[in-house]
Order: structure tokens, then C-alpha cells, then sequence
């Protein structure tokens, strides 16, 4: 984290494109992250309740809990250092920008709700699902956002 | 430290305890809390339908795991250089503990497999360690923050 203690990044030759690239890389990855989803898991109620229970008729079967704790652990990692290093960039470089809290806090508070709704659908009641679903498009698209201000602010503000 | 880092570390913390969680209850569902529930996970049991693990196998699932828990121990540790514990020893405890009991939670399968039992008791002791090691961490930092 040493961008953080740099007094101007627009002067260090490295650290500025090394936070752009690794910003492009982590906006590839949330897009790539819907489609993933989409393909996968389900984005929307009817497929995740599909995945998450199975579906009779059609003889499919549901995850079973032990996967699906697997799959939910190694999404709570993947999130919480995507947004660790993101939310560390965009305090950085966005210091002016009065809204930065408000948008750290819908960020992360929707980010870290995520997992639990998912958790209680699955364990719990599936009523649960379109919670799951609006915070996993508030954090992604706040994170996209988040990320285009960092991008914007590390390529043509001319000090930061 | 500036207020917004605080209230992104804040969050990163509660999200480390959902991990810790979560990583319990995985340990409990998939192989269990005791040396007999730990053996039988590993060398298999015709009569529950548990397969023998194999070391290709057992490398296949601790190898994301390996990259995890050196990068989760040095992000959460580096918080503690900007706490007023940064010179004590607590830092130095809770370092060396994190990682060698890590390291012996991901690698004691492979003596399992080699046929020394008694590492099954010593996977249970550092998982729990590991995890324990971690609550004091999460709560030294979470006592940083609203404190400090």
C-alpha cells in the first residue's frame, strides 16, 4: 500500500500505471464476473433457486452444503481483497471527492450483506434471494464506479 | 489514519470474520472436529463410503489455500504497523504463530497419508490455534480503530 504515503502519484513514473493497470484488470474481472454468474450460478431468482435447490421435474439436483459452503468461503476471499485494495486506491486518488464515504459504505455494506443473504436463502428461506441479488448488483456496479473515478482521477487529473 | 482507511479496514475485518466462519463450518461439514473424524477424512472408510485421499488430490485443494493464507497473513498483519501495538510483542507472537501454525494445518495431510497418525491431533490443535491466532488480530485491530 505504499501509493498511500506518496505525496504526488502523477510524478512516480511506476506506481501510477501499475494502480491504472491493476484497476483495468479488476474492472475485466466484475464484468467477467456477471457473465461467470449468469452462466453458472444465476443472476437472477428462478436460475439461483435452480442451482441452490434443484428442480424435481427436471431432475436436477441442488448444491449440496458442503459445496455450496465452499463456493460461498471462496467468494467472501476473492470480494474482501478486491475491495481491500480498491477502497484503498480510491481513498487515495479521490481525496477531494466529497461523496468517497458514501460510496465506500453502499460499497462495502452491500458487499459484505451479500454472502449472508446467500447464506440464510440457502440454510434458511429462499425469500431471502432478491436480497441477495439487489446488494450483488449494488456492490458490483458501485465497484465499477469506484473504479472509472479512480481511472479518471489517475490518468488526467494533473496532481493527486 | 485517515477516516475513510479506518472505515474500509472496519469492513475488511467484519468480512475476515465471515471468512473465519465460514471456514469453520466448512471444516466441521467436510472432515469434523476430532483425530478419528480427521483420520478417516484422509485415509478413507469403506464403511461411511469415504474415500482415500491422495497427496495429487490433497495438493489440488491446499494450493489456492497456500497463496490465501500468506497473502490473508500479511495484508491483516500489516494493519498492526499502523496501531500503537507495532513495537510490542504481541506482533512478533501473533506473526510467527500465524504462519507456522498455517503452514502446519495446510501441510499435515501429507504425513497423515505417510502413515504418522498422530497428525491428525496436531492438524485439529493448529487449525484452532490458526483461527484463535486470528480473532486476537481481528480484535487488537477492530480495538485500533474505535479507540485510536
Amino acid at each position: 500500500m505504499r501509493f498511500t504515503l506518496i505525496k504526488d502519484l502523477k510524478k512516480e513514473n511506476t506506481m501510477a500505471p501499475l494502480l491504472v493497470g491493476m484497476l483495468v484488470f479488476f474492472f475485466l474481472y466484475l464484468c467477467a464476473d456477471f457473465v461467470v454468474k449468469q452462466y453458472g450460478f444465476g443472476l437472477f431468482e428462478s436460475q439461483i433457486k435452480i442451482t441452490l435447490f434443484g428442480n424435481e421435474e427436471e431432475f436436477l439436483e441442488g448444491m449440496v452444503q458442503s459445496a455450496f459452503l465452499e463456493y460461498i468461503h471462496g467468494e467472501i476471499f476473492f470480494t474482501m481483497m478486491l475491495l481491500l485494495t480498491l477502497c484503498a486506491v480510491f481513498v487515495r486518488v479521490a481525496q477531494e471527492q466529497k461523496y468517497k464515504l458514501s460510496v465506500l459504505n453502499i460499497t462495502m455494506l452491500s458487499a459484505l450483506l451479500t454472502p449472508v443473504f446467500l447464506f440464510t436463502a440457502y440454510f434458511y428461506n429462499a425469500a431471502f434471494l432478491p436480497a441477495y441479488i439487489a446488494t450483488f448488483f449494488i456492490w458490483h456496479l458501485f465497484s465499477l464506479l469506484m473504479i472509472i473515478i479512480s481511472l479518471q482521477r489517475l490518468l488526467f487529473a494533473k496532481s493527486i | 489514519m485517515q477516516k475513510a482507511y479506518k472505515v474500509a479496514l472496519f469492513y475488511y475485518l467484519l468480512f475476515s470474520l465471515l471468512l473465519l466462519a465460514s471456514s469453520i463450518l466448512l471444516f466441521d461439514i467436510k472432515i469434523g472436529f476430532s483425530p478419528q473424524a480427521v483420520l478417516e477424512y484422509y485415509l478413507g472408510n469403506e464403511e461411511k463410503f469415504i474415500i482415500a485421499k491422495t497427496p495429487a488430490g490433497i495438493l489440488k485443494l491446499i494450493l489456492p489455500h497456500i497463496l490465501a493464507y500468506g497473502l490473508f497473513i500479511m495484508v491483516s498483519m500489516h494493519f498492526m504497523i499502523f496501531t500503537k501495538y507495532k513495537n510490542r510483542a504481541i506482533v512478533q507472537l501473533l506473526l510467527y504463530t500465524l504462519f507456522i501454525s498455517g503452514s502446519v494445518e495446510l501441510f499435515s495431510p501429507f504425513l497423515i497419508l505417510m502413515g504418522l497418525h498422530t497428525f491428525a491431533l496436531l492438524k485439529l490443535i493448529s487449525f484452532v490455534v490458526f483461527e484463535l491466532s486470528l480473532l486476537l488480530l481481528f480484535g487488537l485491530l477492530f480495538k485500533s480503530i474505535i479507540y485510536r
